[in-house]
């Protein structure tokens, strides 16, 4: 029962978090601050992809960035030669596993 | 015509958000079954996904609970984890300012991260992503895509168990993602600035707990775009 009161609990603060600007016209981001909304979404979605690509298991060595962050820029060079997501995705994913099994042929440990 | 424009904007908004949930299959098997090594019921453990809708806390959540925390140290840690939907509840209000107030409400229910970026990215677009019914379409349709598809990947996590073999490397696909979904949001240099130092400040934070890092990262970013924008200005004038 505790449990199902947790879980509950935990969806509503999460609710709580998305609607704060949408609950109410009246409640908007002051003038001030409207021209610098489109900063958010670089700046969250970077917050969240830089960390994962320069380190993707955990571990910040030459080994494991360095093979993730040219896959990032496979990606990035695909998606803006196609502008499709999945073609980015995709070879990035494709070119990552292909440098590392170059790297476990050259016996580069991690 | 209307009727038409609609299934294309439904036609795009699921194909959209389908490749955000392939790309997720990894990280929604792993979640679900970590959930299941926790001495959680399962079926709590599943029903987080459509009560919670968002990955990282519901995960958190449902540790802590196994762990035996009490509410509000789960509560705390979601909130936490997840402050960063209050930006994007900022960033699309001007968006969804004439939806209706359950049309809104709904739209705050499923503002999980890559919902957001996807409806930012076809918001912003030069034709503003159509009609507000359009939009609507487009929005809604991506956002149950997710949240049934998520909903799926965590369960068939929970009662199957994590099925990837190690060897098959999948850890960048959830950060190659989000990279292609912050890639459309980037259109100026304040922008470009905003992405490149908040992701590098969260790195340097990551030793901080989960949710923090993103928070430090995305204040970071805001605050040196909003520098380069004022210098622009600057400049300009």
């Amino acid at each position: 029962m505790l449990e199902l009161v947790a879980v509950l609990v935990s969806g509503l603060v999460t609710f709580v978090t998305r609607v704060v600007f949408l609950l109410d016209r009246r409640l908007r981001p002051p003038k001030r601050v409207v021209r610098y909304l489109p900063l958010i979404g670089p700046a969250v979605l970077a917050a969240i992809a830089v960390p994962g690509i320069l380190a993707p298991r955990g571990e910040l060595t030459w080994a494991e960035s360095v093979p993730a962050l040219v896959a990032a820029v496979v990606s990035w060079l695909l998606w803006r030669w196609s502008r499709q997501t999945w073609v980015g995705l995709l070879g990035g994913l494709v070119s990552w596993w292909g440098m590392l099994a170059l790297l476990a042929l050259l016996g580069v440990s991690r | 015509m209307d009727s038409d424009r609609l299934q294309a904007a439904r036609g795009a908004a699921a194909r959209d958000a389908l490749l955000v949930v392939l790309s997720y299959i990894p990280f929604g098997l792993a979640a679900g079954a970590a959930m299941a090594t926790t001495g959680v019921d399962p079926l709590l453990s599943i029903a987080t996904s459509p009560v919670v809708f968002a990955g990282a806390a519901q995960l958190a959540a449902v540790q802590l609970l196994g762990a035996g925390a009490g509410i509000a140290l789960i509560a705390a840690t979601v909130a936490v984890i997840n402050a960063r939907h209050l930006l994007y509840s900022a960033a699309l209000q001007p968006h969804l300012q004439s939806w209706s107030r359950p049309q809104r409400l709904l739209a705050a229910y499923l503002l999980a991260d890559p919902v957001y970026a996807l409806a930012a990215a076809r918001f912003e677009k030069s034709d503003g992503g159509g009609t507000e019914r359009e939009k609507r379409a487009y929005y809604f349709t991506a956002g149950v895509t997710c949240l049934v598809g998520w909903s799926a990947l965590v369960t068939i996590g929970v009662l199957v168990g994590g099925f990837i073999p190690d060897w098959v490397p999948l850890e960048l696909a959830i950060p190659l993602t989000f990279l292609l979904l912050a890639l459309p949001l980037v259109r100026d240099l304040p922008g470009l600035i905003a992405g490149a130092v908040g992701g590098l400040a969260a790195l340097a934070a990551s030793g901080l707990p989960m949710g923090v890092s993103i928070l430090v990262g995305a204040a970071a970013g805001i605050f040196a775009g909003a520098l380069a924008m004022g210098h622009e200005e600057a400049a300009r004038a």
